[in-house]
């Protein structure tokens, strides 16, 4: 079982959930948060403080403002794993910086609350 | 790589975020969550509060900054020299691949 968190843009979301539903991948969770990558950063700054220059070490951390995203959490057996990040990817790739993140994590076990059944069978079949 | 999750304090937020800044690691994810650890929560007066508001703060290193930035976060977390109850925890976990949307590259 896999755990594949992706960071996407708000707007995404929706084309994102009906990609995935297509693609037979029902289940997920969401949740707003915020973020910042490496983007906005501006490494002319971050370097001349490391080299101690007053001016650069004063506009330190009050950088790259935390920018509003949306996160989804799926939980897939390992041979969906492929599949979600092709759609994943698909759907949320526009080239700019600030499309997002993707990450995959290897997951113990899951449980259906309901039944209590657990592994792949907790798992939803589409 | 590792993904380095840090439950801390909502005032700890600001100086946490300009201490990862400052070290190089700018990319975070923020969550605003709610619970409470082994102190079972706080008690004021007769009220018994287990919902206590913290910040989940979501960062992803490759192997070898894992403890840099786990010392970071926990020096900026930390309230006064020696810390306090309810200062947070921080827990890691394995990532096996990560991508970034807009190139579709499979690296951090």
């Amino acid at each position: 079982m896999k755990e594949i968190m992706a960071v996407i843009r708000q707007d995404k979301m929706n084309a994102t959930k009906v990609a995935l539903a297509e693609a037979g991948i029902a289940s997920l969770t969401a949740q707003k948060v915020l973020g910042r990558g490496k983007g906005n950063v501006d490494y002319q700054i971050l370097e001349g403080a490391g080299e101690g220059n007053e001016a650069a070490l004063s506009q330190l951390g009050n950088g790259p403002r935390m920018i509003p995203k949306r996160m989804l959490t799926l939980v897939v057996p390992d041979d969906k794993k492929d599949t979600v990040l092709q759609v994943l990817l698909k759907v949320n790739k526009a080239g700019r910086p600030g499309d997002g993140k993707i990450f995959v994590l290897p997951m113990e076990n899951a449980f259906r609350v309901r039944t209590g059944e657990s592994s792949d069978a907790a798992l939803d079949e589409a | 790589m590792i993904m380095v999750r840090a439950v801390i304090r909502p005032e700890k937020v600001a100086p946490v975020l300009a201490a990862l800044m400052d070290a190089g690691f700018p990319a975070v994810t923020k969550v605003d969550v709610y619970g409470r650890g082994k102190q079972r929560g706080i008690r004021i007066g007769d009220v018994h509060y287990d919902e206590i508001p913290k910040e989940l703060l979501m960062v992803v290193v490759k192997e070898p900054d894992k403890q840099f930035v786990v010392d970071t976060i926990m020096t900026a977390a930390k309230t006064g020299e020696k810390g306090a109850f309810g200062d947070g925890k921080i827990f890691l976990s394995r990532v096996e691949e990560a991508y970034t949307v807009s190139s579709g590259v499979k690296e951090l």
